[in-house]
């Protein structure tokens, strides 16, 4: 077997188009991937005997087409295995987390393509048990083909709501409500613009007639501002142009977005003379979805193989790329939540802000009356927000953007969800054990070492 | 039905070849996983491995609940339960 001269991280679309365009122009190229399926969150396969919990039918010969070009090239896969970061020798690291072992690869080229995390934004209450990202109740209808049980309640904003409503009540459980903080309805000019992309339309369209057809409530302009435990079901409070409604429900399911899956990434590489040379595909580089994503693995590929081949670099992003970017910020402006007040601004004090770490919007605020206003790095480093095991993935951006508004009359410029994070690996956490037993076999000994070897 | 389990707090949850130790617990009506330092629950959040909100111990080890695949007669607690 030939050792890899390319990994790629993450088998999503933009990954497996990666792996494939390199593999076809001549690269030894391999694909980790942190489940035991290919396909990313996007196309999450079902498990043995699950019903196919209604992809549509592109969706499907999209996933088709990728699988199968894949399947072609023979590329080989190291499956429950995640990607830690590139070490200080330009070694990749990476954990079996079947085996617990780390592994320090040399390679000419690293691909990470891991795609994008959803973005939250905190309620009180939001950390409970049976509150979940809406993503996160897709996928799992994806693997299982079930749909989440009893009274689910749907709440944020964007498309992505709807598409989830729409394939639970194709798997028999429609959600009791669907909480939209924009009114796309309220957008008519923009909604004519989207007969330009007329295959989003398409599936919108499906999608809201599902949601008609079971009659779900849609409340637009409206907003969850609290969640509580009322025994064994949670209470939710829900405001919609000044009045109050309750409901009693057993799941909740938050969705206000998706954003790159940058954290702590190795920055991309530009020459040769790096090694690896690092490039990013898909929604970790720019989240603009599956479409966009497929595009951009070929592009990275290209991109990657011109660096490495030292003819000219590749121009720009394509014209897919471009097109899907044009279609979601259409998309962003049909959705554009109603009224001016952020919703972090109306957080109470004891709302989880940073739940690794359990710091709540008071604990910030505290941080944020001090005579001098705290850069993003010292309110980590002070306050531990973004410092737990998910490394500031769910509350680096809300923290950022609730120091903004908490220091509105500073005149530091407002701090980045990564000055709270900084950019260091690993990736992902890691056993200490897992990290050490790696090290030793291919590094070299200390000066001092060998100088005592050779004295006895 | 294949009529596989394993085994969460000392009781058998079924599960279907391929799914995840959540996809199980959740059929199962388990959605508290345990309860970090702070009280808070362990749970079912991101489904991507993203958030480490599901971390359970599976025979010893910490592992993302969404993402590890369950297996015949493994051992799965809340990640305070300990190494056994």
């Amino acid at each position: 077997m030939t050792d890899a001269e390319i990994t790629v991280i993450g088998a999503g679309p933009s990954g497996m188009v990666a792996a494939t365009t390199l593999s076809k122009v001549g690269y030894h190229v391999e694909i980790i991937e942190q489940r035991e399926t290919l396909g990313g969150a996007i196309y999450r396969q079902p498990v043995e005997s699950a019903m196919a919990g209604g992809p549509a039918a592109g969706s499907n010969a999209r996933w088709k087409t990728i699988r199968n070009a894949f399947v072609k090239q023979a590329i080989p896969v190291r499956c429950g295995t995640v990607f830690l970061g590139i070490d200080g020798d330009g070694l990749v690291l990476i954990e079996d987390r079947r085996k617990g072992r780390v592994e320090r690869l040399r390679r000419k080229g690293v691909v990470v393509a891991v795609g994008a995390v959803e973005k939250v934004y905190p309620r009180t209450g939001w950390h409970l048990p049976g509150v979940s990202t809406a993503g996160g109740l897709q996928v799992m209808m994806k693997e299982t083909g079930r749909a989440p049980e009893g009274r689910v309640l749907l709440a944020g904003n964007g498309p992505l709501l709807i598409a989830v409503a729409a394939q639970m009540a194709r798997l028999g459980n429609p959600p009791a409500a669907l909480v939209e903080a924009g009114d796309p309805f309220g957008h008519m000019a923009t909604g004519v613009a989207l007969l330009k992309h007329p295959a989003l339309l398409q599936e919108a369209l499906l999608y809201l007639m599902d949601v008609y057809r079971s009659r779900i409530p849609w409340l637009r302009g409206a907003h969850v501002t609290s969640i509580e435990k009322e025994g064994p079901a949670l209470l939710v409070r829900i405001e919609r142009k000044g009045l109050e409604k309750r409901m009693s429900v057993d799941r909740i399911g938050l969705h206000d977005g998706i954003r790159c899956n940058d954290f702590g990434l190795p920055p991309e590489t530009l020459s040769s003379k790096d090694a690896p040379v690092v490039v990013r595909a898909g929604d970790c580089r720019e989240a603009l979805g599956a479409i966009a994503a497929e595009a951009d693995g070929a592009r990275a590929a290209q991109r990657l193989a011109n660096i490495l081949s030292g003819s000219a670099e590749a121009s720009g992003l394509d014209a897919a790329i471009n097109r899907t970017r044009q279609a979601q910020d259409l998309l962003a402006r049909l959705f554009a939540p109603i009224g001016n007040v952020s919703p972090l601004a109306i957080c109470s004090d004891e709302t989880i802000l940073c739940r690794c770490e359990a710091k709540t919007v008071g604990d910030l605020r505290s941080l944020c009356q001090h005579l001098h206003p705290m850069t993003g790095r010292e309110v980590k480093l002070n306050g531990r927000f973004a410092m737990g095991a998910c490394q500031g993935r769910f509350c680096a951006d809300n923290t950022a953007s609730l120091m903004a508004l908490m220091n509105a009359d500073s005149a530091d410029l407002p701090p980045r969800a990564e000055d709270l994070t900084g950019r260091r690996w690993p990736v992902r956490p890691v056993s200490i054990a897992a990290l050490t037993a790696a090290a030793n076999p291919n590094t070299e000994k200390p000066n001092n070492e060998v100088e005592q070897d050779d004295a006895s | 039905m294949s009529g596989q389990t394993f085994v969460w707090k000392g009781k058998d949850v079924p599960f279907r070849s391929g799914e995840s130790i959540a996809a199980a617990l959740e059929a199962a009506g388990v959605f508290s996983f345990g309860t970090d330092t702070f009280g808070q629950d362990f749970r079912y959040f991101c489904g991507i491995g993203a958030c480490q909100g599901c971390l359970v111990r599976v025979d010893g080890l910490l592992r993302e609940a969404c993402l590890t695949v369950a297996r015949p007669g493994m051992r799965v607690g809340s990640p305070e339960d300990g190494h056994d």
